[in-house]
């Protein structure tokens, strides 16, 4: 089997539709997950020993091999199609997450914890620390 | 000028040019170290084995962040496989340590979480009978403290009554966001202490550091150039005031005379070439792990055991902070990617001791987010809520899914920071076998936790729980000791007033070499159990000003 093909099957297997998730091989394809290889060079070389499968074996047997007895190969086949996945933009809108944002605040509002009572009540507990002088 | 030119300044020594201070280090300590002696009108040369960081190679901002950070940002230098760190030999230790060679230190990878040590940490022998007192006090130190905090440009709120009084912190508090809220609301009904978070990430523009926009990427350097770390808060006024920088420089050697008065450093360049720095005044800032490397790599065939080292205690007494943490799921969002992380909230409810615990010294808990997808999935990375022995297909398939979307933007971090006792089996020694890219033998770390940190732990993990499920969580995932946890690295060139029993004076000098100075926590008798960055500098400046104000009484070769 090519290598594009193994890693679909390998990737659909570990990231399947669920309710409103898509499978892999829906949103992403083998080039994304090339091109998140780029991005990690160190996982080349155990990605593509990861890909080399028995025919034979199932997409669940080949994982579960490669996870005994090869675990370098087995991360590298995961984590890139994990992060391909989660990369994604259809994914990341399904997900309601905009990635690591700039979020704007003003410095100087005041918090509700100032309003609410709550940091009034730690305060209220009284003094935690052990004063140490003369000693 | 601006920061990203500075790498163009601060050249090297004249071939054979005596300078009055040579600092090896270009972190917290070795910045400030740098920074006051330079304005004082010393001669000063640092030498820093790393380079200038690159801000545009921190992917925060980009969507490859997940998959790039956990090699290229990862703290453990083993992983991230950086030709300027040097490996470390972690087959004898339940921790690794964490650490980053560059200008701006280890600190290029923190969390920037700004904690002062509290009055006990001072005393432990008086007030809990184990380890032993520091030569100062914690009211000592206050000065420093502050005059620190406004170079680094802290934000937080004054009034916690887990602290002796204080003055106002140069800005206002970050935002503690939902996540904050909801680790407040479990210690609130708990009854326990909690605080917001005080941060080295300034809520306003600050010098060369922008304000912090929450990008939630701390730990993996900062983008945006808001979290403060010495390339931006330091080094520009440094070299402004003629301090010089050699980046790329490894120093092998710390090179003494017949009188036993340290002579300068030999050190490799970046073309590999061994280099010489003569200096009147040499000051170590390599981390906890880094200067009892280099000691033990010192004082040739007179000092056999390594420079410095006459009372053994060299490399010995290795505190590293074991560290628990617990994720907690909730119903509601909590939008639980936005930082800072950076602690949102923190507590000292558990930081004195209590003998009914059955353990001695406390525990410091941190809020943070819990981040993106893929970390909270828990499926890859650093394994942190994956045991070694579970099925993959736990973390696959539609469990994927079902715990994606159960944890991420509804989870939070409680992190449980433990006060590590000293123990000289917890120690540094050179690796037999293991060397770095010029050729240097590794440091090996041989350190267990121990039964106290161990009883420690569970307990403030049972009471985490009861907090976080006070507050709503409906799921729970613990992690203890996490073994990628060694941000700490603390006491293994200890001072005291004994040379027989310590390394280094109060003020850091070396017992056995009086113009040898040590300014990073290797010198710290105790832990704490505080995040040690904001003591770390401030007995850095502490000790700066002493060598400045009794520079005409200094011995020197």
């Amino acid at each position: 089997m090519s290598q594009d093909k193994t890693f679909l099957a390998l990737a659909d297997f570990l990231i399947p539709a669920h309710g409103e998730m898509p499978a892999f091989g829906s949103v992403c394809s083998f080039a994304d997950a090339q091109k998140a290889l780029d991005f990690r060079v160190d996982l080349k070389e155990g990605f593509d020993r990861g890909l080399d499968a028995d025919p034979a074996l199932s997409a669940e047997a080949h994982l579960e091999k490669l996870n005994k007895e090869d675990g370098a190969a087995f991360s590298a086949v995961t984590t890139i199609a994990i992060c391909t996945y989660y990369m994604n933009p259809r994914v990341r809108e399904l997900l309601g997450y905009p990635g690591q944002e700039s979020v704007q605040y003003d410095s100087k509002a005041t918090q509700i914890y100032l309003t609410d009572g709550s940091l009034g009540h730690v305060l209220a507990r009284g003094r935690k620390y052990r004063p140490t002088p003369g000693l | 000028m601006n920061v990203e030119s500075l790498s163009e300044r601060g050249a090297r020594a004249r071939r054979d040019e005596e300078v009055d201070v040579a600092i090896v280090g270009a972190g917290p300590s070795g910045s400030v170290a740098a920074l006051h002696l330079a304005r004082a009108g010393l001669s000063v040369v640092v030498l820093e084995q790393g380079e200038w960081p690159e801000y545009n190679d921190y992917t925060g901002a980009r969507p490859e962040h997940e998959l790039v950070s956990t090699k290229l940002w990862h703290p453990n230098p083993n992983v991230r496989d950086n030709p300027n760190d040097y490996p470390v030999d972690t087959s004898t230790t339940d921790i690794n340590p964490l650490m980053f060679a560059g200008v701006g230190g280890s600190a290029t990878l923190y969390g920037a979480q700004w904690m002062h040590f509290l009055p006990s940490d001072f005393r432990v022998r008086s007030l809990d009978g184990v380890a032993e007192d520091w030569p100062f006090s914690y009211e000592d130190l206050l000065p420093y403290q502050l005059e620190i905090e406004r170079e680094v440009g802290v934000s937080g709120l004054a009034g916690d009554p887990a602290f002796p009084p204080r003055g106002p912190y140069p800005f206002p508090a970050l935002p503690i966001g939902s996540v904050g809220l909801r680790g407040a609301l479990g210690m609130e009904r708990m009854g326990w202490h909690w605080w917001p978070g005080s941060n080295a990430i300034p809520s306003e523009k600050f010098g060369e550091l922008n304000a912090c926009v929450r990008r939630g990427t701390c730990l993996t350097g900062c983008p945006e150039g808001a979290k403060s770390t010495t390339d931006r808060s330091h080094w520009p006024l440094a070299l402004k005031a003629g301090a010089r920088l050699v980046t790329r420089a490894r120093v092998k050697e710390v090179e003494t005379n017949e009188q036993g008065l340290a002579t300068g450093v030999v050190y490799v360049d970046a073309n590999g070439r061994d280099r010489r720095q003569r200096a009147k005044l040499v000051i170590l800032c390599a981390n906890g792990v880094g200067t009892p490397r280099l000691l033990l790599m010192s004082g040739g065939a007179k000092n056999p055991d390594g420079l410095a080292n006459s009372s053994g205690m060299v490399g010995k007494r290795l505190m590293m902070h074991p560290f628990a943490s617990i994720l907690a799921s909730y119903e509601d969002p909590l939008d639980s990617w936005r930082g800072p992380f950076g602690q949102q909230v923190y507590s000292l409810e558990f930081y004195e001791t209590d003998e009914r615990r059955g353990f001695v010294r406390g525990s410091k808990w941190n809020c943070m987010p819990s981040g993106g997808p893929v970390g909270v999935s828990g499926a890859i990375g650093s394994k942190v809520y994956v045991a070694e022995e579970g099925r993959f297909q736990d973390f696959w398939g539609a469990n994927l899914h079902e715990n994606v979307a159960r944890r991420f933007g509804h989870s939070l971090i409680w992190g449980i920071v433990g006060e590590d006792l000293p123990e000289e089996n917890n120690q540094v020694v050179l690796s037999k076998d293991l060397v770095d890219s010029d050729g240097l033998p590794a440091p090996q770390i041989v350190y267990k936790v121990n039964e106290n940190s161990n009883r420690l732990l569970q307990f403030n993990i049972d009471r985490c729980l009861e907090s976080v499920h006070a507050a709503g969580a409906i799921e729970t995932l613990v992690s203890t000791p996490v073994r990628e946890s060694g941000w700490h690295l603390i006491g293994t060139t200890v001072m005291g007033d004994d040379p027989r029993r310590s390394v280094v004076d109060q003020w850091g000098a070396c017992h056995d070499v009086p113009n040898l100075y040590i300014m990073d926590a290797s010198t710290f008798p105790t832990s704490g159990a505080t995040n040690p960055t904001a003591t770390i500098m401030a007995v850095a400046l502490r000790n700066t000003r002493r060598m400045i104000a009794e520079r005409r009484n200094q011995k020197v070769a």
